[in-house]
């Protein structure tokens, strides 16, 4: 027997334990007692690989995801919440009813100082068929109105950064449970065999506060764990071959491993070796796939232009331009982290700043995914943790922020099945809270799943005795999204 | 079937007996009939006297009364302030029946009775579930007094070497299985030394166990490990998984926290064994103790390593809770096996733990003192303490020295000064040069004053906070107050009942049936990679039954009768001949026990992160063996601690701390060592009472490419090329005694000899690449060879041996990579 056949003896055996379960009596009695863990959830024992990609719980209209994550929580009265009553009552003391029962960070600062109102100073017009309202801000974002759809008056439940951010990605303020990208990896594999399923990429001046803990795979096997790249050298950590390893002596290398797991395998029996073997498999394809991705030599002038990536260089320009590449490859769920976006004190060159850079190749993404054929099955979401407040917070003398506001916030979404230039929801004429209807960030994680063909009530894993979900115990699908 | 009178009465009503009549019979019944039948059939059945959701019965007038989490559930004659009204109105917060309203008329009936002084009804039946005295899941297993049990009698008494064989076998023999036999003695030797010390046995030591053919051969290694400081370091860090250990605050900003005070305690305590109570009280109420000493002020540092919010803007009292409730949960995980901290927001769903229980667990957690000052603002580095090594107190006691010196020369120049004869025109003597000097000198100083040693300790409030139930687990929604208790399924607390060492003592008072049954459960996951009740964390109605009920009681019993000696659990499991089996898999057994509940057979684990470097380390003979002090940084790759808001220093290590173990990482939460999370280190943000074992192809990567592995495959490398004979077939048998405790298969030994030919012509005929394997790509440089040689010259220039130890670390490569180095068998 040669170890090919040994090897795909192996397999299908293992095949046969930890998938089929059907007709072999018994074991599947013991199997559905003892694990009856609910569907599309992977079986118990290692599959071959993890990620391999599986069906959901219903046909998908998205295949992938990109999450544009502003970190820090833009400000939606600069960019898309217009407000014209706003400014109308700009610098009044805000009424005390609208203020009460609610909880806002820097509570104390409250205390010394009634706040007030602040309208924007930045002008907004309409744009495109949808009429939808843009901030000069962000004039490229203004050129796909009609690609995207607005969540306006969305909710969320914690007013710091750090576990807003984690509610965000885990359905939970507290550290520790499962990431988004995690979960759907978990739920439906990828269509990559050479890349990791769940990748983070990162810009701007500082890492997302709470770092790892937002993509994190929590209680689920560690192969569901979002993998960050780096800006600089290799984009996965440890791709590359030590010095003076050649390509040959690396090739030689793991053949001579691959030889003598199988030999071990053949003397213990044990079925976690073949995973093993398939597990170097794909690192060495690892090898090749990591750089060729991040070689921008192939991409035209024209789509470096439009993203404004130059290549070698750490950006969001550069990161948007990978996650087109990484979607193409089949990676399921490419988050995008932006930073600095706190704007307490002053919402003009520093906010003017952090816009210009993700304008233009957040723009050029959704025109890039669609003119390629990627934004049908490619569901783009643009958001922060939070919002922020009408009222105006003064730090310095002479300019003006925005505290952290969770009751009202706008995020936009687009491709992946979701109808286009629409809006839905809304706040009341100063922005503070939600009119019409109410969506919470349990409820935007819910409508992911199902876009992905998952049910969010189904996708479960049991730990510490209980089936935990990405929503919770909460989570409504926003069916009226659908195209 | 209950009809109520007024339901009768409109039945009867039309034409069928006249109205006076009707009114009669309605008059019969006893007034409040109506609203308390309503109450029994919509409320109670989940506000029964057993169930009590929310803590609140509607079974009597006297139970309403006294109400449930919320408060009084019943004002007599005072309709609208009324809770059960509100609720059935459903025009506050509180909306009840869960999901539905009642009909007006009933509603409208509570009322009316409620305003009418609600009246209870003589016999009123509504005590439908009756209670049984009994809260219902009480006869759960495992809130059952551990048994006392018996080892079965077994027929293949040869196969037995002690009592935990009989359990495992008379199981099997029901099922008519047999044992494995057992495992090769290398095997063993590499097994116990991986489970008991985390680290490879020397090629000394196996050749040693295997020539010794005494009875109690292996007896005697068991104890030699048992004995070995390393042991704390092994078992110490499974415990440090529990108690979310981590050297940085977590959430947001994520900074360095001294903590290893604490990790170092619970090293040391595990090689002095100290017992399970003691280890249990001290680190949950060390600080309470009469007289604590140092040691018990730092054990109680297991519930500081609760991550603290450090974020600007935040409510202090909401992250001081989350806290508490973290205290409250991991306790219930780690000793209890239960899952407490279901019953923070509502009444366990599973299990008989209500919410008001949940919060009175809180209130024992509830007093530690982290108030600052008399603002209320909290600092969540307080309370701490002051641990200075004799260096540091000696560095102190020079500046101190140093200090009053110096102090002391300026007073004495200041008087010089002040006495000098001073005219209209002279500098101001404030403005004196070498004053300004003297004082700078002394302002620099003082910057570079010697800090001590930190650690967080728990230490309560003189006068207690008052705990209250967090309705829906949201601490703004204050429910009624809690006193500190236990559940009520379980035995009763001793004593007082309200300190955190009273509760404590009670978990270990050894008639709490889970604090040892959970314990030895957690022992015996590690040796066979599931627990008998495989739900370690979980002995509630949703965890798993125990595959072995007896056994667990036996070794629970035992324990307790060992005085809480984990090193008598450990060695009554290891030296048992289960453990001692063969892994190899039986194709027989595998349609009949596909997932080895039952062990037939040993189970073969991929070794824990930390296990799997200081494996690399010890074969390589790099291990810097010692036991404790600061947390120490390794080489870690480019850009691995910029994820995260702030990115932290890592002032990699160049010395001995280079080759620590594992367990002595610098942890951060927010951007964790990589290449021991790749490998399923818990993250530290909650406890961790059982790894995953995962199998990526970013693992391959890691030991294939990562730094730090190159480095011990050199270590390997050199070590073989050294220690064993110059003969290849010698030195790949001293490699895989080193690497797998154990000689090659003939065909093992044969591939790795052809690797090793391939890798010998390729670093012959290319030099450079043997440089830069060897030497860092340039970064170093042999002895005599320039940093950049003239390619022409450099085989002559080299060294001899390095296309050899270039050869070699390319086959130590292969070694560390194989699924038998990362497991052991």
């Amino acid at each position: 027997m040669t170890n090919e056949d040994l090897l795909l003896q192996f397999e299908t055996r293992r095949h046969f334990f930890s998938r089929c379960g059907v007709g072999l009596g018994k074991l599947a009695l013991l199997s559905l007692l003892n694990d009856g863990k609910s569907f599309a959830a992977p079986a118990t024992g290692a599959a071959a690989n993890p990620l391999q990609a599986k069906p959901g719980h219903f046909p998908a209209k998205a295949k992938n995801v990109i999450y544009l994550f502003m970190a820090g929580a833009p400000s939606q009265f600069e960019l898309y919440d217009f407000k014209p009553t706003l400014q109308k009552y700009h610098n009044q003391t805000v009424p005390e009813e609208l203020m009460a029962g609610k909880r806002f960070a820097f509570m104390d600062t409250f205390a010394k100082e009634k706040p007030k109102l602040l309208g924007t100073a930045r002008k907004f017009a309409q744009h495109g068929q949808s009429g939808a309202w843009f901030s000069e801000l962000v004039p490229h974002i203004a050129g796909i109105a009609d690609d995207i759809t607005f969540l306006k008056g969305v909710s969320t439940e914690n007013f710091n950064h750090g576990p807003a951010k984690c509610f965000s990605n885990t359905g939970s303020t507290r550290f520790g449970r499962p990431s988004m990208g995690s979960w759907i990896t978990y739920g439906i594999g990828s269509e990559s065999n050479d890349l990791p399923g769940f990748v983070v990429l990162q810009s701007g001046p500082r890492g997302p506060r709470g770092g790892a803990a937002l993509w994190s795979g929590g209680f689920l096997p560690s192969a569901y764990q979002g993998v960050p790249f780096r800006s600089g050298g290799d984009p996965i950590l440890d791709l590359s071959r030590p010095k003076g390893i050649s390509a040959d002596t690396q090739a030689e290398t793991i053949q001579t491993i691959r030889d003598l797991n199988l030999s071990q395998l053949t003397e213990s029996g044990d079925p976690e070796i073949a995973t093993r073997v398939a597990s170097y498999e794909m690192a060495y394809r690892m090898q090749t796939s990591g750089p060729e991705l991040i070689d921008f030599g192939k991409e035209t002038k024209e789509t470096l232009e439009m993203y404004g990536a130059e290549p070698g260089k750490a950006s969001y320009a550069n990161n948007c331009l990978l996650a087109r590449r990484l979607v193409e490859r089949g990676v399921r769920f490419v988050q995008l982290y932006h930073t600095d976006w706190d704007h307490h004190a002053d919402l003009g060159q520093p906010l003017e700043q952090v816009t210009r850079e993700i304008d233009q190749p957040t723009a050029a993404l959704i025109k890039d995914l669609k003119q390629r054929g990627l934004l049908e099955n490619t569901l783009v979401v643009w958001s922060g943790e939070f919002g922020r407040t009408p009222m105006g917070e003064v730090r310095d003398s002479g300019k003006a922020g925005r505290n952290h506001h969770i009751d009202a916030f706008t995020l936009w979404m687009a491709g992946g099945g979701v109808k286009p230039g629409m809006t839905l929801g809304g706040t009341d004429d100063l922005g503070f809270s939600p009119t019409g209807d109410k969506m919470e960030v349990h409820d935007l994680h819910a409508t992911m799943l199902h876009l992905l063909g998952l049910d969010h009530t189904k996708l479960t894993y049991k730990f510490q005795g209980r089936n935990f979900r990405l929503t919770d115990v909460a989570g409504q699908v926003i069916q009226k999204l659908f195209v | 079937m209950c009809i109520s009178a007024r339901s009768l009465a409109r039945f009867l009503a039309p034409g069928i007996v006249s109205a006076a009549a009707a009114v009669t019979l309605v008059a019969q019944q006893p007034a409040g009939t109506d609203a308390v039948t309503i109450l029994k059939n919509n409320c109670q059945p989940c506000h029964s006297e057993s169930l009590k959701s929310s803590g609140l019965s509607v079974a009597t007038r006297e139970a309403m009364l006294q109400g449930g989490n919320r408060g009084a559930a019943l004002r007599p004659s005072d309709a609208p302030g009324s809770l059960v009204v509100q609720a059935m109105e459903q025009t506050g917060g509180l909306k009840m029946p869960p999901g539905r309203k009642l009909a007006d008329e009933q509603i409208a009936a509570v009322r009316n009775w409620v305003a009418a002084g609600a009246v209870w009804p003589k016999d009123a039946a509504v005590s439908s579930a009756a209670p049984s005295g009994k809260r219902k899941g009480a006869d759960w297993w495992a809130f059952q007094p551990v048994a006392r049990v018996e080892p079965p009698a077994v027929k293949q008494t040869a196969w037995v070497r002690n009592p935990v064989d009989n359990f495992i076998l008379a199981r099997l023999e029901k099922e008519k299985l047999t044992p494995s036999g057992e495992a090769a003695k290398e095997t063993l030797l590499r097994r116990v030394s991986l489970d008991l010390t985390g680290l490879l046995p020397s090629p000394k030591e196996v050749r040693e166990f295997v020539a010794d053919t005494r009875p109690d051969a292996y007896e005697r290694v068991v104890d030699r490990l048992l004995a070995s400081p390393n042991y704390g370091e092994r078992w110490g860090r499974h415990w440090l998984d529990v108690a979310r250990y981590a050297d940085s605050d977590g959430y947001t900003i994520d900074a360095p926290r001294q903590m290893w005070k604490y990790r170092d305690w619970v090293i040391n305590a595990l090689n002095r064994d100290m017992p399970f109570d003691q280890f249990t009280i001290e680190q949950l109420a060390g600080d309470l103790l009469p007289n604590p000493t140092t040691d018990q002020l730092i054990a109680t540092g297991f519930h500081r390593n609760t991550p603290s919010n450090f974020e600007g803007g935040i409510d202090f009292e909401q992250y001081r809770v989350e806290a508490v409730v973290d205290r409250v949960s991991t306790t219930g995980g780690a000793f209890l096996g239960l899952t407490v901290g279901c019953a923070r927001c509502h009444d366990h769903k599973f299990d008989p733990i209500s919410q008001k229980e949940f919060y009175q667990l809180f209130a024992f957690f509830n007093n530690v003192d982290e108030v600052a000052s008399e603002a209320e603002r909290y600092d969540f580095n307080r309370p701490i303490l002051e641990v200075p090594t004799a260096e540091e107190i000696a560095r102190k006691k020079a500046f101190n020295a140093q200090w009053s010196a110096l102090s002391k020369e300026l007073i004495l120049y200041v008087r010089e000064l002040a006495a000098k004869p001073r005219q209209a025109g002279d500098a101001d003597p404030s403005k004196d040069p070498e004053l300004m000097e003297r004082v700078q000198n002394l302002r620099e100083l003082r910057k570079r004053e010697p800090k001590y040693t930190t650690t967080l300790v728990m230490k309560e409030l003189p006068k207690p906070r008052e705990s209250y139930i967090h309705l829906g687990g949201d601490f703004t929604r204050k429910g009624i107050t809690v006193q500190p208790g236990v559940p009520e399924v379980l035995p009763p607390l001793q004593g007082e009942g309200k300190t955190r060492l009273d509760f404590a003592k009670w978990l270990v008072d050894g008639r709490n049936p889970l604090t040892a049954r959970v314990t030895v459960n957690r022992i015996w996951q590690e040796y066979f990679g599931k627990g008998l009740v495989e739900s370690e964390n979980d002995f509630g109605a949703q965890g798993n039954p125990p595959t072995h009920p007896e056994l667990l009681d036996y070794l629970a019993g035992e324990f307790v009768r060992q005085k809480w000696s984990q090193k008598a659990i450990h060695r009554l499991i290891v030296t048992s001949a289960a453990y001692r089996q063969s892994s190899k898999e039986r194709p027989e057994l595998e349609e009949v026990d596909p997932y080895n509940k039952l062990l037939a057979r040993q189970n073969r684990l991929r070794l824990e992160a930390e296990i799997i470097r200081d494996s690399a380390l010890s074969a390589s003979g790099l291990l810097t063996d010692k036991v404790g002090g600061p947390s120490v940084y390794p080489p870690i790759p480019d850009g691995a601690m910029s994820v995260t808001q702030v990115a932290g220093a890592w002032p990699t290590a160049t010395g001995p701390d280079r080759y620590r173990r594992g367990v002595y990482t610098f942890f951060r939460r927010s951007a964790a060592f990589p290449g021991l999370m790749v490998f399923d280190a818990p993250d530290a943000n909650a406890s961790c009472t059982r790894r995953v074992r995962s199998n990526t192809p970013l693992q391959a990567l890691a030991t294939l490419n990562d730094e730090a592995f190159t480095e011990f495959a050199e270590g390997l490398a050199a070590r073989v090329i050294k220690e064993a004979p110059e003969d290849t077939a010698a030195r790949i048998r001293y490699a895989y005694l080193l690497a797998m405790g154990r000689a090659p298969r003939p065909d093992e030994e044969q591939r790795l000899g052809k690797f090793l030919a391939r890798q010998m012509e390729e670093y012959k005929s290319n030099p450079s690449h043997a440089l830069e394997l060897i030497y860092k790509g340039g970064k170093f440089s042999p002895e005599g060879v320039p940093v950049n040689p003239p390619p022409a010259k450099l085989a002559a220039m080299l060294p001899k041996d390095l296309p050899l130890e270039a050869a070699w670390t390319g086959a130590a490569r292969v070694l560390f990579n194989l699924d038998d180095f990362l497991t052991r068998d």
